[in-house]
């Protein structure tokens, strides 16, 4: 088993013929992912990498009713509209890429997803692979496509870059991944550590998780919460990111437009003493990670 | 981005949101065409203004330029004060809290409010906006009558909360904050400081240390300056660029980094890359570098991977040869927090690091 996606994932993607969407869409292909079809207004009748585009995402879905996934690579301005047009087609699963989303927007998404529904994950998530089986948006592209492998560790992290990075560290030492869910860094996040760790918590291939997470809103303390209250139970690692920020001054934006520093709750001691008290394990560097799962995993040492 | 409170002001009138009158000065010769008494606010971005003496009250024309005096220059929180906002004195006999934000929790914005103006959000009730609806009036009155404000303050209170948040929504801001919001006793408002932060970032953020930082990716630049600190290296200043960003960007972020004065070392860091073009922005890296005069002597250590890194790799190295530079080039096989310990080895040499 995986979450999210698996083999019988059927992905749209909406925004096919920009750059971006075109190289995902081939990036998808090239990973075995079933790509039934592609969304552009006023593009209906082509074809990207041999998949047929769509003007609307009705229509994609009258030819294609096995949907149940959709990839938005639009510009920022009209992500809104992409995901409320997915959304009211009822395509249960949609990953948003596209990053600098105005968190007023991603609100408006957010409230009629719950009500039909809708899982939402992103904005700006690089995307989600559940290796050998499946990936949606630009996880695992190119060089690095075979770095993610088959496995027992869940990862959910706020950076695209960092999922790669972990899988290689990971990879160094045997360890191969269920599902490595990108969930963005954003203000609002469709889905968050919690949303994502429920899920893994009833996945039977996952053993354990990462979470990769960094100074700015709550998300990480939310998951001291339910882990607190055993309302998740599988071993997570927590690798936390921004304790240099004390240094800098409260409100400052890092790379990621909800890496704001605080000095009090969303801060970096806030984050670290709620997940420490909480019984979740932290690893100081990347590197530390492989060697806390194999101790928590009773696993003997392997190492490449 | 935080505004400055004059820019939150004005921003404020443009929504008719009623401010006092204010006028904005930079130094002792500009005229005064505010009428005594009135106050004199340090125009800094600090939250601990009030308390570092960023705010005189000036009665008579005989204390003002002493007082003048007394907030140019002065450094507050690290920063400077080159600008004063006279402001008209409003005398108040109530203090309230406005805001709206956003909750990550329940992934919609927020009202907040108290009628405890000053103490800010921490004592405020909090309000969940139902985006499907959107702020209809009943929801902000609603909000006002729960809060405990008196029932003749709600309609003249409502139509301001009103404007704030069409302020809020409009100018896609991450925070519109007014505190304190003061009544007088003629029961009329006055927004007397606002906070507006649209929640952009600066592409370089400076620090007071001497190695200069080129990170990449958002998460890994976290983990690469706490790897640093860690070391016991001092930042220069945090940049960071991520996706898959055109070379001139990282030409620019380059130049602005390296032109600092007592740079001892440059670190060029970032992930495995998953589409980042490594080629280009090392190319980016070196057009900036090639704009520094004089030419640094000081070592760079550059660990970058991902599509096009081998390529990269070849060409920095001929670059460095070529033109005299100090590189140290690493790739995906050594961690990239290890490099922050070469970094810090080669700027300040063992013998610092180990005290």
């Amino acid at each position: 088993m995986s979450i999210l996606i698996d083999k019988n994932t059927k992905v749209l993607i909406q925004g096919i013929t920009g750059v971006e969407g075109s190289r995902a869409c081939r990036e998808m292909l090239l990973y075995g992912t079933k790509v039934l079809a592609g969304v552009r207004p006023g593009a209906g009748g082509e074809f990207v990498e041999s998949v047929p585009v769509y003007d609307t995402v009705e229509e994609a879905l009258k030819y294609h009713p096995q949907i149940n996934a959709s990839l938005i690579i639009v510009p920022a301005k009209n992500v809104k509209d992409a995901a409320l047009e997915a959304i009211f087609a009822k395509i249960p699963l949609i990953n948003i890429l596209t990053e600098y989303v105005p968190p007023i927007d991603s609100s408006v998404i957010m409230a009629w997803a719950k009500k039909y529904k809708t899982r939402i994950v992103g904005c700006s998530s690089i995307g989600i692979i559940s290796p050998s089986k499946s990936k949606i948006g630009s996880i695992g592209s190119a060089e690095i496509r075979h770095i993610f492998k088959k496995g027992p560790i869940g990862i959910i992290s706020k950076s695209g870059g960092m999922t790669a990075e972990l899988a290689v560290v990971l990879g160094k030492h045997g360890l191969g991944q269920s599902t490595v869910v990108g969930i963005g860094a954003d203000t609002i996040c469709g889905s968050d550590f919690v949303d994502i760790l429920k899920l893994f918590e009833k996945d039977t291939e996952t053993k354990a998780t990462v979470i990769f997470g960094e100074v700015g809103g709550v998300s990480e303390e939310l998951v001291a919460e339910y882990v607190k209250n055993k309302k998740i139970k599988k071993p997570i690692v927590a690798l936390i990111g921004g304790k240099f920020t004390h240094i800098l001054p409260s409100g400052t934006v890092l790379g990621h437009a909800g890496a704001i520093v605080s000095h009090g709750k969303g801060g970096y001691d806030s984050k670290i003493k709620a997940l420490q008290k909480s019984g979740v394990t932290l690893a100081n560097t990347p590197e530390e990670i492989p060697l806390l799962l194999k101790k928590i995993l009773k696993i003997k040492t392997i190492t490449k | 981005m935080k505004l400055y409170e004059f820019e939150g002001a004005n921003l404020l009138e443009k929504y008719q949101i009623p401010v006092p009158k204010r006028q904005l000065i930079t130094s002792l010769k500009d005229k005064i065409l505010i009428s005594f008494p009135f106050v004199l606010k340090a125009q800094v971005l600090s939250s601990d203004r009030k308390k570092a003496g960023g705010i005189l009250f000036v009665n008579k024309k005989s204390d003002f330029n002493q007082a003048i005096k007394k907030l140019l220059n002065k450094e507050i929180s690290g920063e400077k004060v080159t600008k004063i906002l006279i402001e008209e004195k409003i005398k108040g006999i109530a203090e309230y809290y406005i805001s709206f934000s956003f909750s990550g929790i329940v992934k919609a914005p927020v009202l907040s409010l108290s009628v405890k103006g000053g103490s800010g959000i921490k004592d405020a009730f909090v309000y969940p906006i139902d985006m499907i609806l959107g702020v209809e009036p009943f929801f902000i009155r609603q909000a006002l009558s729960r809060s405990g404000f008196l029932s003749k303050d709600i309609n003249p209170l409502s139509d301001i909360i009103f404007n704030l948040w069409k302020l809020f929504k409009e100018e896609k801001v991450i925070l519109a904050e007014i505190n304190p919001l003061l009544k007088t006793n003629d029961g009329i408002f006055f927004a007397c400081d606002a906070k507006i932060d649209y929640g952009k970032r600066r592409a370089v953020e400076n620090m007071n240390g001497d190695i200069a930082i080129i990170a990449s990716g958002g998460g890994a630049s976290l983990i690469n300056m706490d790897a640093l600190l860690l070391a016991g290296g001092r930042p220069a200043n945090y940049a960071e660029y991520s996706g898959n960003p055109k070379a001139e960007l990282v030409e620019k972020i380059t130049k602005e980094v390296l032109s600092k004065p007592g740079i001892k070392a440059c670190w060029v860091v970032g992930g495995t890359a998953s589409f980042t073009d490594i080629y280009e922005t090392m190319k980016g890296f070196t057009e900036g570098l090639k704009k520094i005069s004089p030419q640094p002597k000081f070592p760079f250590v550059i660990r970058r991977d991902g599509p096009r890194a081998k390529e990269a790799q070849k060409f920095l190295s001929d670059f460095s040869k070529k033109e005299g530079y100090d590189f140290f080039i690493y790739g995906f096989e050594t961690p990239m927090v290890e490099t922050a310990k070469i970094v810090v080895e080669l700027a300040y040499g063992k013998k610092l690091k180990n005290k």
